[in-house]
């Protein structure tokens, strides 16, 4: 049975891809993947030149550094283009012509062939270097596989005991605030409606569409991404609430070191974290046992932050904290 | 609440997808807000000589009041030596140059700039960000700014004259996420107000005739490309590549290249390039189509393709072009390729199989549906344009502009 024959997905059905949430239950991908089967076994009936003069033709106006392009496709390109043929076509529409041709082919191809040869040998050799490269960047790509989305864990809501401190402590804030993870905006609504100019980014694919689709201006974003494209002291404002704690500490440093480089002249950065206790708890989440990173403790905050002035402000019960470091 | 559209080129007879997608926003917006619309533009047509062909002076279009400006001069020869030098490396183009280009690229039009600053409006929307109106205006404006880029991944986006268009703009509206991608891999603009937009579709016209008529074939079936038929458009490539398949799959199947020729293909007994057509005839040309491709690697959004899934037709697309390949990944209502063999083996699909035939079109026209439908678009623009309006000027405010 091919997919197309299978029971088709809700609309609703969203699973995550790099860039953006896709409607697909693997439907689409299954097509692609049957397809790509059948062309694969199809590999020789074309003749090699006319499908490198077809495949030349594709990348003639396609641009090179976009989505969809593929090293592998390339390395393709640069395989079939290696090898340089010295045997030139003869065929002539004067008369003649083709014995000509046919000719001084033979006359210079003992000359052609040899600088064919060379470059051919050459061609051969960059190819291989490049297949070496990309077997290592391949392997590097999968072992940071683990690495890729950022794992969210209990980012709040409009009901949790920190939201009022958030938005006490941004109100006033001059420029713009940045929530992350945002979710459905329940926040940045909050702050909004407080006058603050806020907007939130997510990792999580699908969770902002709904409300995105509404006019909210939140986006499908990775945190860390999104902090590289936001201009230096860019920021009035900063809450980051569940992608600290199972966050690997690489990662983290480097969002810290982002984020503190992107926010202005008095700008408030509220970090909101489970506390360590609550990391090793029972009923901890299953992200304690999952995840590279671990919480905090707020005096560790404190340190990153440093200078800044910060203030901590533990939950009930001790699970979790709010550090509010101010420019 | 006063819209300022700033873009190069305006009117009906403009074919350029960022000057129809912004004409189309502001004619909407005027007919859904009552807001009032105005347009700075140029009296040129053709964008590679903006020669002046429309009168100067104000106009009103289809409820959208027109101010055009006439361009100082038309394209030199020196712009395309400045281009072919500047496009190899275009990142380490001198500032100069940068600016230099810009001003022989045009349409030179102070005045547009002069004018658009006295204008009073609420807000200044600028679309594309390639040409001298948006650079040179964008940082003028005593109003709020939004700029849709349209950007694609061309060189020009690398020069650095446009550090300043990007880094002056008060928001920014995007087409796609590919294009956001694109754009802030290389301006640091992520933190402005933003907005994912789109472009609206209107309801197909009502079937007329069947498409084979239009077409003056006999009721063979055949798949359809709509859109400038151009080289840069992938045009030339998706003919050679009908053509082989055609060679390898005898049969009755036929392409149809619907649009206003840049560059005719061969003529090949299964491939009917019919030039532009009327509303009606695209749309019954389409309408009975197997499938559509789009074979363009350098579409910012492809309206060809949300309307053919409107019709619930099946989409092939570049593998390699963003904006086209996003979509069929979001909606799941399309397929790609990416070499001759995989489009072989696409179409032999979509050929033999009509179930997945009619599955793709039905998940193409729910994306459309709920993204594209004008009505759902203009409320989420004006929203937007009203908060921009609301916010003024932060950066220049702050100093930063």
């Amino acid at each position: 049975m091919t997919a197309a024959q299978g029971a088709p997905a809700d609309e609703g059905d969203v699973i995550a891809r790099e860039g953006g949430p896709v409607a697909d239950d693997g439907y689409l991908r299954r097509v692609m993947a049957e397809i790509d089967e059948e062309v694969r076994a199809r590999r020789h009936e074309i003749p090699v030149q006319l499908e490198r003069e077809l495949d030349e033709m594709f990348l003639e106006h396609a641009p090179v550094a976009v989505r969809g392009g593929d090293l592998s496709d390339a390395l393709g390109m640069v395989d079939q283009a290696a090898v340089i043929d010295p045997v030139v076509p003869v065929a002539s529409r004067r008369p003649g012509g083709s014995a000509i041709k046919k000719g001084l082919r033979t006359l210079n191809l003992w000359y052609i062939g040899w600088v064919a040869h060379q470059v051919s040998t050459l061609g051969l050799a960059v190819s291989r270097a490049l297949h070496s490269v990309e077997a290592q960047l391949r392997e590097l790509d999968e072992r940071a596989l683990p690495l890729g989305a950022t794992r969210v864990v209990e980012p709040g809501s409009a009901a949790s005991w920190w939201a009022s401190l958030a938005v006490d402590r941004l109100r006033g804030t001059s420029g713009r605030v940045l929530h992350t993870a945002c979710g459905d905006g329940w926040l940045v609504g909050l702050l909004e409606t407080a006058g603050v100019d806020a907007y939130g980014v997510d990792p999580r694919p699908g969770v902002v569409d709904a409300a995105e689709l509404r006019g909210a201006d939140l986006r499908h974003e990775e945190p860390l991404v999104h902090l590289r494209a936001v201009g230096r002291a860019g920021l009035g404002g900063a809450v980051l609430s569940g992608v600290v704690e199972a966050m690997e500490p690489a990662r983290r440093d480097e969002m810290v070191r982002t984020l503190l480089e992107r926010l202005g002249e008095h700008g408030v950065l509220v970090v909101h974290s489970l506390s360590p206790a609550a990391w090793l708890a029972e009923d901890a989440p299953v992200d304690a046992d999952l995840a590279p990173g671990r919480p905090l403790r707020p005096r560790t905050w404190a340190h990153l932050l440093s200078p800044m002035a910060v203030e901590t402000v533990e939950g009930p019960g001790g699970a979790d904290y709010v550090v509010v470091a101010t420019r | 609440m006063r819209v300022a559209f700033v873009t190069p080129r305006y009117g009906r007879q403009v074919v350029g997808g960022a000057e129809s997608a912004a004409r189309q926003l502001a004619e909407h917006l005027v007919e859904s807000t009552g807001w009032h619309a105005e347009v700075f533009t140029s009296t040129a047509l053709d964008h590679l000589t903006w020669r002046d062909e429309l009168p100067p002076g104000d106009h009103h279009v289809d409820g959208v009041l027109v101010h055009r400006f006439p361009a100082r001069a038309t394209r030199a020869r020196e712009f395309y030596e400045l281009d072919g030098l500047l496009r190899r490396a275009p990142a380490l183009a001198t500032r100069r140059d940068a600016e230099r280009w810009v001003d022989l690229n045009g349409p030179v039009t102070p005045d547009l700039v002069d004018a658009l600053c006295a204008s009073g409006c609420d807000v200044a929307v600028f679309y594309p960000y390639l040409y001298y109106p948006t650079v040179r205006a964008i940082g003028r404006v005593p109003m709020a700014s939004v700029l849709h880029p349209a950007a694609h991944d061309e060189p020009a986006l690398y020069l650095p004259v446009y550090t300043d268009t990007f880094g002056q703009a008060d928001a920014l509206v995007f087409q796609t996420m590919a294009e956001r991608e694109l754009v802030q891999r290389r301006y640091p603009v992520a933190g402005r107000p933003q907005l994912l937009l789109g472009l609206g579709t209107d309801p197909p016209t009502p079937r007329r005739r069947p498409g084979a008529e239009v077409l003056g074939t006999d009721a063979r079936p055949y798949v359809v490309s709509v859109g400038r038929v151009d080289e840069h458009k992938g045009s030339k490539m998706l003919a050679a590549y009908f053509a082989e398949y055609k060679r390898r799959r005898p049969g009755p199947l036929s392409l149809a290249l619907v649009g206003p020729v840049a560059y005719r293909p061969p003529e090949h007994p299964d491939i009917v390039v019919t030039g532009a057509l009327s509303e009606e005839d695209k749309y019954d040309v389409m309408r009975d189509a197997l499938a559509f491709v789009s074979p363009s690697g350098l579409e910012a959004f492809s309206l060809a393709v949300t309307e053919a899934w409107t019709l619930e037709l099946p989409v092939v697309v570049n593998a390699r072009c963003g904006a086209t390949r996003e979509h069929c990944e979001r909606s799941g209502g399309g397929l790609w390729f990416g070499s001759y063999r995989q489009f072989e083996g696409v179409l032999d699909r979509l050929v033999a199989d009509a179930a997945l035939r009619r599955e793709l079109g039905a998940r193409g026209r729910r994306y459309v549906d709920r993204h594209f439908r004008w009505p759902v678009l203009i409320g989420r623009y004006a929203r937007f344009l009203e908060s921009v309006a609301a916010r003024g000027k932060p950066l220049r405010d702050a100093g930063a502009a």
